[in-house]
């Protein structure tokens, strides 16, 4: 291993548009390039010995901006993470996506990786997948056979693994509009600021008065995937918000969930933190959707 | 006319615009016309014969290759700052017959690219008989544990090695027994264990070598002493001292690790010996996490105290965990007994006993203290024990107990004594306390909440480099000429190396403020191993206090010749002329004492002196300093301990620094305030752990694995405070000695002390994690 160099050749291709891209896609042991923040990184540890082209996808126009509608929010699959956490409408309407997004790596990291990047490696740390989830976001891809739209939470499959086939794209991620007095908010622990999560944990809310009508639940860094919690967060539903409720379900999920030890972090540290983050999160999420407690 | 000194005024730094404009030369930046690239084939084995290395099909693909069967069998150790007699070496250029650690150099091969070298590298097949390895240093000391070694250079001499252990060394001084056994006097005791880190200094180890046409070789890499590097590439390579040149190149930092002359150069010599052209190796990051790590220490600690909190005596047992070779844990364990002896008094009954054992791990060498912030940690923890249990106010019991003025100082080890002459430690005690507002903190036990604060304080200090007024294991001197210039501005030519701390912008005002001139009329001149004479290596926070002092010396010689041959021209005693800068004329003027009635520049003195073929006016020599003042630091550091997550902050920072006169004051707060990022690194956050099946470092050598503190992970500007105490050293220039490695000597022991001061939680293991911090909280509170 040597990481300065790429001991490797290969062709570089970088289409314009996004037809020719699903045409090279359709090549042997093609590797598609975003930011190059997960690709590059894999190259210079000799763990892409197989590729044979890389396709930059950096150039198409149609994948990359956010468009913000009465639909809800388009971002396309190139739009890098910096350029989506300082968007004035991902600010105000999908605040628990902005707090991922500056909680991840350092900045320059931010200004290269991207949205499609970050989901289509699939990691189970990927911290944009939390909110992209509780937010009821949607996966679209493209291939040769045409469009496919998956529902973020089923997107994951395991590590570095999704529903994304061969020879499709994932061209944009969108969210939906989310409905009044709801809320959201995404908490994660790392050993210095600028890292990758030893846990994550992303909450939504919604609010009737003081009672919770809708609760999601994500958490990343706890299994082979990211991970929603819908039995758990079901339990939420119907009761009325306080802190001992929140306590009560950071309580269940740090019991449910089964992390590992690894160089980041201990399973018995991340059961223990789970115990207070999700609690925390809840009580943010909870004021973001208007709520008191 | 007299004009405002220059040493102790803000200034520009010299290499300031190189730097930021990516315009300064590092090794790695040397390409030479028909320069290939190495690269270095490493073990991935901790224990290993190396049965056979077959390179053909590299060559057939136009590789060099270098292996055991083309290097010198001589022993070396990288090290070469300690005395023949007290350098203990015990590996050769490449591994003759085994490998002894994950990332130990095997082979090397050079081609056109590094891409090419690395291919070539790939086709190359050694094949090994795996050995039984051994990781940690009390099971390697157990009867039948794997044995690294049968015989190494102990100095002068060879000799066996017994259950790895590589080094014993003890120290005694009066009767730490008796000491303890007096009526009154109670014993406190504890264990530490000290992590072990690796620097992340910014440049990877480099090297580019160039063999010329007379058979010499041009070396260019990275190093804290070019004489060192020359000394053992000659060694290894076969050639005469005036054959080898090496060059004085920028650093990007070194933080001890190139003390050493570094593997990577003497391999990239021989291999650009064998290939007849210039070659350069760069290492990866990876490559260098496997180079050099600090040096992981168990301490147990015994202090007694008498009942007027007087330390009447202390007493050390070490165990240090090297790795697979020595890069002086000799020096290292002398260095930790008198850093020990220095902290306080203890009625001089000292006792130190360290054992160094050799596991097959990477080599550990200096880094930023060399030992100092081990023990500093063990001894300020334990002395803030003695304090809280006792009910004594801990600045009270320092002020009653530190070395100061008068008292001896250990400044390398017990060979290496001198009398502290110039010391800030009451200054940084008793106006710190109130500054901090440190005399109103309050116990743990009327703490409560989930954020907990808590104040911390430690003091520490480190040697001014290695002098003294005998020689002891260590070499301590250095060399400098300078010139005048005909137009009046200086050439200024030392060996003496800058690794990113300023050492170069002291010396350049060191000799601007002798010679007078202002610090524009000064030149740092190129110098290599052929034009300078010997400097030992920027190292043991000696830059300015003997690199320096070796600059001053030979600019003072130098004013004398000024003045004489002003005088021969004025017809005037030398004695009665005088020395001015003048910032209108922009140099030096020499004039006559008292009433001013002639005056000359020194550029038409020395312009003079060229048109009447007088010679030039210049001077070279050697100097060594009879002293080793200590630099004092002090910290005060605020905590606030997370009892849910286990996190801590530091959101508050004090820090006194003792360096005599402050030659540069911006780089001054730039070395306290880096160092106590490193130091909260060291506390709070890294470590470096092995896979006990591998024998791999966890992180692979990644820095995605390895984090230490960023901007984030400090206090705020405005919290984080640097104040300087107001103290002269006689025997520096212009009042002058160290505080490199000082900086970081008691972060650590400070940020400990605050925690305990927060939770009441004593941790004696770095890094204090959060994973452990909620452990013991939870342990404490019976979960
Ligand atoms: C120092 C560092 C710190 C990091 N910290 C974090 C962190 O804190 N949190 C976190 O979640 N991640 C972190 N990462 C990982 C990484 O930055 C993110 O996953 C990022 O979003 C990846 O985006 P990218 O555009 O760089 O991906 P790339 O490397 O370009 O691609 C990643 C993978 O996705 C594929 N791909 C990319 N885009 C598409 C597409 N549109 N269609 C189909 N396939 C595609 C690529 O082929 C590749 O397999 C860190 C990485 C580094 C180097």
């Amino acid at each position: 291993m040597n990481t300065r160099i790429i001991p490797k050749e290969y062709n570089y291709t970088a289409p314009q548009t996004l037809a020719e891209a699903l045409d090279i896609l359709k090549q042997k042991n093609v590797r598609v390039l975003a930011g190059g923040t997960d690709l590059i990184v894999r190259l210079k540890m000799g763990s892409e010995e197989a590729m044979e082209t890389m396709l930059d996808i950096k150039r198409i126009p149609e994948l990359k901006g956010i468009a913000y509608c009465e639909k809800g929010a388009h971002i396309g699959a190139t739009t890098a993470l910096a350029d989506i956490e300082e968007n004035a409408e991902i600010i105000k309407n999908y605040p628990a996506l902005r707090d991922a997004l500056v909680a991840m790596a350092a900045i320059a990291v931010r200004h290269m990786g991207t949205i499609g990047g970050n989901f289509v490696n699939a990691s189970p740390v990927a911290d944009t997948a939390g909110p992209v989830m509780v937010y009821g976001g949607q996966v679209h891809l493209k291939g040769p056979e045409g469009e496919r739209v998956i529902p973020a939470d089923e997107f994951f499959v395991g590590p570095g693994k999704s529903q994304l086939k061969e020879g499709e794209l994932l061209t944009a991620i969108t969210l939906p509009v989310q409905p009044a007095d709801s809320g959201a908010a995404f908490f994660k622990k790392t050993r210095v600021k600028p890292d990758i999560s030893k846990i994550s944990t992303t909450v939504y809310v919604e609010r009737d008065g003081e009672t919770i009508t809708n609760c999601r639940i994500a958490m990343g860094a706890v299994a082979a995937k990211p991970i929603t919690l819908p039995e758990i967060a079901k339990e939420a539903i119907g009761k009325k918000a306080s802190k001992a409720l929140f306590a009560e379900m950071a309580a269940k999920v740090a019991d449910t969930i089964k992390p590992i030890d690894d160089i980041r972090s201990t399973a018995e540290y991340r059961k223990a933190v789970a115990n207070v983050m999700v609690a925390e999160a809840f009580e943010v999420a909870w004021k973001r959707a208007g709520g008191a407690l | 006319m007299v004009e405002k000194r220059i040493v102790g005024t803000e200034t520009p730094r010299l290499d300031g615009v190189a730097k930021v404009t990516g315009a300064q030369m590092y090794s790695s930046d040397v390409h030479l016309p028909n320069m290939m690239c190495g690269v270095i084939m490493r073990s991935p084995h901790p224990h290993a014969k190396i049965i056979s290395i077959d390179t053909s099909a590299a060559e057939a693909m136009g590789a060099i290759c270098l292996t055991r069967d083309d290097v010198s069998t001589y022993m070396y150790n990288e090290r070469l700052v300690s005395v023949p007699s007290a350098t203990y070496r015990d590996r050769t250029l490449l591994p003759i017959e085994r490998v002894r650690h994950v990332g130990e150099p095997v082979m090397a091969v050079a081609h056109e690219t590094e891409e090419l070298a690395y291919k070539a590298m790939q086709l190359v097949k050694v094949e090994y008989e795996v050995l039984p390895f051994v990781l940690d240093p009390e099971e390697a000391m157990k009867d039948g544990a794997p044995q690294l070694y049968d015989e190494i250079w102990y100095g002068l001499e060879k000799g066996k090695v017994h259950n790895n252990k590589g080094v014993i060394r003890n120290v005694e001084e009066g009767n730490v027994d008796e000491a303890f056994a007096a009526p009154g006097v109670k014993v406190y005791e504890s264990d530490f264990t000290l992590n072990r880190i690796y620097h992340n200094q910014l440049e990877t180890k480099t090297a580019v070598c160039a063999m010329q046409p007379d058979g010499s070789i041009d070396v260019y890499s990275t190093t804290q002493s070019i004489h060192g590097s020359r000394i053992i590439i000659s060694k290894l390579l076969g050639l005469p001292f005036c054959k080898v040149n090496v060059k004085k190149m920028a650093i990007g930092g070194g933080f001890g690790s190139s003390i050493q002359i570094n593997t990577v150069t003497p391999i990239c010599a021989a291999l650009a010996q064998k290939a007849k052209r210039p070659v350069r190796i760069a290492s990866s990051r990876e490559e260098d996490f496997y180079s050099h790590h600090k040096y992981p220490t168990k301490f147990h600690l015994r202090l007694g105290v008498d009942p007027e909190g007087t330390l009447v005596g202390g007493h050390v047992t070490a165990l240090v965990d090297f790795g697979a070779h020595q890069i002086q844990p000799l020096a290292y364990m002398g260095c930790v007994s008198g850093w020990f002896a220095d902290m306080y008094k203890y009625n001089n009954n000292i006792r130190f006993e360290g054992t160094a054992v050799y596991t097959n791990k990477t080599p550990c060498c200096a880094m930023q203290g060399y030992g100092n912030p081990q023990i500093n940690f063990c001894v300020e923890s334990l002395v803030d024990e003695i304090c809280n249990d006792n009910g004594w106010d801990v600045v009270d019991f320092k002020l009653k107990n530190y070395r100061g003025v008068g008292d001896e100082f250990w400044g390398q080890g017990p060979t290496i004594r001198s009398i502290i002459k110039s010391c800030g430690v009451e200054q940084s005690l008793v106006e710190g306390r109130e500054k901090f507002k440190f005399n109103e903190r309050t116990p743990y036990t009327e703490k409560s909440g989930r954020f907990r604060t808590g104040t911390g304080l430690a003091r520490g200090f480190h040697c001014s480099g290695t002098g003294g007024p005998s020689e002891g294991e260590v070499i301590d001197f250095s060399s400098c000429m300078i010139k005048i210039n005909e137009d009046g501005s200086i050439d200024v030519l030392t060996p003496l190396m800058d690794h990113g701390g300023g050492t170069w912008d002291a010396v350049a005002k060191i000799a601007a403020d002798t010679l007078c001139v202002p610090l524009d009329m000064v030149g740092l001149s190129p110098a290599e191993t052929r034009s300078t004479g010997f400097d030992v290596a920027t190292h043991a926070t000696r830059g300015i206090y003997c690199g320096g002092a070796a600059v001053y010396h030979v600019a003072k010689k130098v004013k004398e010749k000024l003045l004489e041959v002003a005088g021969r021209i004025m017809l005037e005693n030398p004695s009665d002329l005088e020395v001015v800068r003048d910032d209108e004329l922009g140099q030096a003027v020499v004039r006559t004492k008292g009433y001013h009635r002639k005056s000359m520049t020194a550029g038409e003195i020395a312009d003079h002196a060229r048109i009447f073929s007088w010679g030039t006016i210049a001077y070279t020599d050697s100097y060594r300093q009879k002293n080793c003042p200590p630099c004092f630091v002090t910290h005060f550091v605020e905590v606030e301990v997370d009892t849910e997550t286990g996190e801590v902050k530091t959101p508050r920072v004090l820090m006194y620094a003792d360096c005599g006169t402050c030659v540069n004051p911006q780089l001054l707060e730039g070395q306290l305030v880096g160092s106590y990022n490193r130091g909260i690194g060291y506390a709070l956050y890294e470590d470096l752990p092995h896979d006990p099946k591998t024998g791999e470092l966890a992180c692979k050598g990644l820095l995605v694995n390895y984090k230490t503190p960023t901007s984030y992970e400090m206090p705020s500007i405005a919290n984080t405070k640097v104040e300087v105490c107001d103290t002269y050293e006689p025997t520096g220039p212009f009042g002058a000695k160290g505080i490199g490695e000082a900086a970081l000597a008691s972060v650590s022991a400070a940020v400990g002390n605050a925690i305990y001061n927060a939770i009441g939680i004593r941790f004696t293991e770095l890094p204090i994690l959060p994973e452990k911090v909620l452990a013991a909280i939870k342990e404490k509170e019976g979960k």
